[in-house]
């Protein structure tokens, strides 16, 4: 329908995309050569896989913020941009539950047994997620309800409102300064490998919970329901799957995949309440480059972003805004080129 | 009818599709027009510093309101990345007047003509995409301009911003920020009450029909984003050169969109008058709260967008219209 | 290239063995149509026969999987959609497709082709004033009627003075005397020298009104010919009665 293209156009505008993303990744690849250059072959190896494992485990970590997000874009076609501030109430529960719910006497037993922390998080997890599942729904029901499959302005300003609201409350109540949970430090060394003891066990949880996600989906019944009224809300409402339901759990269960990722990012590193703005567009980036609502590309484009950003950190210096940019043009790039993800999303009508 | 009736014309018609106003009420209108122009242009001899300032940033919002209107409200591609523009004219400023020695004013042209090269490089892949991807597309755009602002170091400054010589400025860049405003409501008034504008609403209503009868739509959405891209550079560069220090993060700042999104939902969007009256109003509240009750400021203005969203989406014009107060349609 | 065949100024359309696929589905198949200049014809067929995608192909909005299509002989395959229009093609939607949020006025001086804006509004109004909507010409085209909405959209159609002339379905949902009032006005316009398609589905209006009739099925034409004979065509009947 449009107007046709001459092909070099198309030609310029691939070759400045790729420059902005493969920048970041070109300086990578220099440094790591130089450094391939010096280092003996043995110990350049070992690094490059613990730098690769690295980036694995973060990955894991972006795929289950990711997974959330693209699991109500899937449904609800809503952009919630808020979901980078569901993370960081996770993140603040966690806090609360560690720090002023738990008695001081029993720190010590995440920080030293590596049980009793698996298992502190576990236990947390089941109270923390329920919670934040019925927070999810609540805000759905009040908030998002009336405008689901209206202009796509609405719910990007009411989230954004929502997430202006939660920003500042927890700046009043916790102040803006970094919070950090003392836990399992050390780490599990494998071969050559060290991986972090906190990063394990989050990727850990992330894999536990990505599964039960991917089975929720295929064989429950509701996750089946959940599956038809992303792929068309009309068709599914026909053949009796009460759609408003499916959305109200669909939000519930994405702001609990949120705050998984917020517990998880809060035993690894510190955390204010403005941390929502880093994985937020970052998540875009993932669930753009799976394609919408594919859950299996959330997880290869958080890994594969995981991936990217460690080896820009490892092998640039200035490394962390290099990241930004490889994440945000490889968006761009995707959303132009490929809108429909690299595994392919649910198509758009 | 006979066929004669459709070819010769029965009586004189009005020059534009608007109904003709009688006389008196056009003369009322350009009056309270005037006033309000005169009473803007005499403001500063009346008052002191801070106000001036106060003024000249609502002024700011009225500019970036308005022109967000024109890509958003009349033609209906919501960006969320409007401040991209801004942020170019900003820096454009700040770099020709702080490495290069320009006069401040002489780069404004330049500021704008760069937003509108910006608009036109993006636009052109970007107006393809449909809803959310459009407005994530900007977002992510602005993102990127953000992050080579903060690390391109040799032209930006990088994070540590840059700082343009003292001056005194803030009567100059009062007028010029006026005469920007005015400059901006008037192109928006041009616009809705032109066929072009009534084509941009045409693709807003449903692009697919528009294309089908006769509007050349990928065209006129670029013109309409190039249109909306220049205001917002050159009072970029107007107000990089006020405040005489710009750094990436506040530069680049998605609250500054959100801000004139908000503003224009707020007044009414795909109106002329309802970014004006949004901007004026909103800005006015975020300033009293802000200095009344500091640590509410941003949770109130959270609760409001909130609110404006789910209870007056169609803003202040929309009420007006609805209540028969206002004329229907694109042209008020 | 002209079209082969066509002797100039004989077929205002000339469709040549268009196709359009949906995945599986061959929704428009080897279908070649020739409309003669300056004629009220029908385009009839079961529903899902390929009638909407047809006029989609012919309009643009749709890029065709093979054929060639031309009009007065210039060939039409691969210009966009306003281009199209902007040739002299005009046409209005099974669905409606109203500009809903801009007032009835509006949605038709939006259409107009370029030129002094005092001229568009008379011609407008007149055609608002033809199709009885004069007095809503200020209201939201959404909230009018379906049947107002529909003569709304017949009348944006006939803004830019088209030669020709695609209706889906234009009857459909508009009560008797709007219905008149429509098909006077189509006598007119035919007898103003263009040329008008219609999809239909009321018989009554397609055998009293149209002067050449084509037949889809499975998009294909199976037949074309006066009224009197596709009514007796055994293939036609067969294909709205037979295989259901
Ligand atoms: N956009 C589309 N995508 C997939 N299939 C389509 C599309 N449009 C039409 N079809 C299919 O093409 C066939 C013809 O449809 P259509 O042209 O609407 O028929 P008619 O107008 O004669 O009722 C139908 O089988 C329909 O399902
Ligand atoms: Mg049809």
């Amino acid at each position: 329908m449009a107007e046709r293209t001459p092909g070099w156009v198309y030609a310029v505008y691939l070759a400045l995309a790729l420059a902005g993303a493969g920048l970041p990744l070109a300086l990578a690849w220099e440094g790591f050569v130089g450094w391939l250059a010096q280092a003996r072959s043995m110990t350049s190896l070992a690094v490059t896989l613990q730098v690769l494992a690295s980036g694995i485990l973060q990955g894991g970590l972006y795929a289950v913020i990711a997974m959330g997000l693209t699991m109500i874009f899937g449904v609800m076609r809503i952009i919630n941009v808020a979901h980078g501030e569901f993370l960081m109430v996770g993140a603040y529960m966690a806090f609360v539950f560690f720090m002023m719910l738990l008695p001081e006497e029993l720190h010590s037993l995440f920080t030293s047994n590596l049980g009793m922390a698996i298992l502190g998080v576990g236990v947390f997890l089941l109270i923390c997620l329920p919670l934040m599942f019925l927070f999810g729904m609540g805000v759905q029901r009040l908030l998002l309800n009336p405008v689901v499959g209206g202009p796509e302005l609405t719910p990007l300003l009411i989230t954004f409102g929502l997430s202006l609201i939660l920003i500042n409350t927890f700046i009043s109540v916790f102040s803006s300064d970094f919070r950090a949970i003392p836990y399992m430090s050390g780490a599990l060394v494998v071969g050559n490998l060290a991986l972090g003891y906190p990063q394990v066990i989050s990727v850990a949880v992330s894999a536990a919970v990505t599964g039960g996600v991917f089975g929720f989906l295929k064989f429950s019944r509701l996750g089946k329901a959940v599956r038809a009224t992303a792929q068309n809300a009309d068709v599914a409402m026909v053949c009796g799957v009460n759609v408003e339901r499916i959305y109200l759990y669909t939000f519930g269960f994405g702001t609990a995949l949120a705050a998984t990722g917020g517990v998880l990012i809060s035993i690894q590193l510190a955390f204010s309440p403005e941390i929502g703005g880093i994985y937020i567009l970052r998540s875009f980036a993932i669930i753009i480059l799976g394609g919408r609502g594919n859950y299996l590309g959330a997880l290869a484009g958080g890994i594969l972003l995981g991936v990217i950003e460690g080896f820009i950190s490892f092998f640039v210096s200035q490394g962390s805004q290099l990241q930004e940019l490889a994440a945000y043009t490889l968006l761009v790039f995707m959303l132009l080129v490929r809108p429909q993800g690299l595994l392919g999303g649910i198509a758009d009508e | 009818m006979s066929k004669r009736a459709l070819e010769a014309p029965a009586a004189p018609a009005p020059a534009s599709l608007a109904e003709e106003l009688p006389a008196g009420k056009a003369a009322l209108q350009l009056a309270a027009i005037a006033l309000s122009l005169f009473s803007f242009v005499l403001w500063p001899g009346l008052v002191n510093v801070y106000q001036i300032s106060f003024v000249f940033f609502g002024l700011q919002y009225v500019v970036l309101a308005s022109s967000w209107n024109i890509i958003s409200g009349f033609t209906g591609y919501v960006s969320f990345g409007h401040v991209a523009f801004f942020g170019i004219g900003s820096y454009t400023t700040a770099i020709l007047v702080a490495k290069h020695g320009w006069p401040w004013y002489l780069t404004l042209p330049l500021a704008g003509l760069l937003a509108v090269v910006w608009a036109a490089f993006i636009g052109f892949p970007c107006l393809r995409l449909k809803g959310p991807y459009f407005a994530i597309s900007m977002m992510g755009l602005n993102e990127v301009l953000r992050v080579v602002a903060l690390s391109w170091e040799s032209l930006t400054g990088g994070g540590l911003g840059i700082t343009m010589p003292n001056a005194e400025n803030s009567v100059s860049t009062y007028y010029a920020g006026l005469a920007v405003a005015a400059l901006t409501v008037a192109m928006c008034y041009a616009i809705a009450h032109s066929r072009f504008g009534l084509r941009l609403a045409a693709i807003r209503e449903d692009e697919t029909a528009a294309e089908a009868m006769g509007v050349p739509t990928t065209r006129y959405k670029m013109y309409a984003f190039m249109l909306s891209a220049f205001w917002p550079g050159v009072i970029g560069g107007i107000v990089a050169y006020k405040l005489l220090y710009i750094e990436p993060d506040s530069t680049f700042f998605i609250a500054i969109t959100v801000n004139m999104i908000t503003m224009a939902m707020l007044g009414g969007k795909g109106t002329v008058l309802g970014p004006v009256i949004g901007a004026a109003i909103l800005y006015t509240a975020q300033e009293l709260v802000w200095w009344y009750i500091p640590w509410l400021h941003l949770i109130a203005y959270g609760a409001f967008i909130i609110l404006i969203v789910l209870f007056v989406p169609r803003g202040i014009m929309g009420y007006l219209i609805d209540r028969g107060w206002v004329a229907k349609g694109v042209i008020q | 290239m002209r079209a082969e065949g066509a002797v100039a100024g004989e077929f205002i359309l000339d469709i040549q063995a268009m196709t359009k696929r949906f995945g599986g589905v061959t929704a428009v198949n080897n279908c070649s149509i020739r409309v003669p200049r300056n004629i009220v014809a029908g385009l009839i067929g079961p529903n899902g026969s390929g009638k909407t995608t047809l006029f989609n192909l012919l309009t643009g909005l749709l890029r065709s999987d093979g054929g060639d299509y031309f009009y007065k002989g210039e060939p039409m395959v691969g210009l966009t959609p306003h281009e199209i229009f902007n040739r002299g093609i005009s046409r209005t939607f099974q669905i409606i497709r109203v500009f809903r949020e801009m007032t009835a006025l509006e949605n038709l001086v939006a259409v107009s082709r370029d030129g002094d804006l005092g001229g568009v509004r008379r011609r407008a109004l007149e055609l608002l004033d033809f199709v009885t909507l004069l007095r809503l010409k200020d209201e939201y085209a959404g909230n009018l009627s379906y049947g107002q909405q529909k003569l709304l959209e017949f009348v944006r159609a006939l803004m830019s003075d088209p030669e020709v002339l695609l209706l889906d379905e234009p009857a459909a949902g508009v009560n008797r005397t709007l219905l008149n009032t429509l098909l006077d006005r189509i006598r007119q316009l035919r007898g103003q020298g263009k040329s008008i398609l219609i999809v239909e589905h009321d018989m009554k209006v397609v055998m009293n009104h149209c002067e050449k009739i084509f037949v889809l099925d499975y998009g294909e034409l199976i037949a074309e010919g006066l009224p009197e004979e596709i009514q007796r065509n055994e293939q036609v009947i067969e294909a709205y009665f037979g295989h259901k």
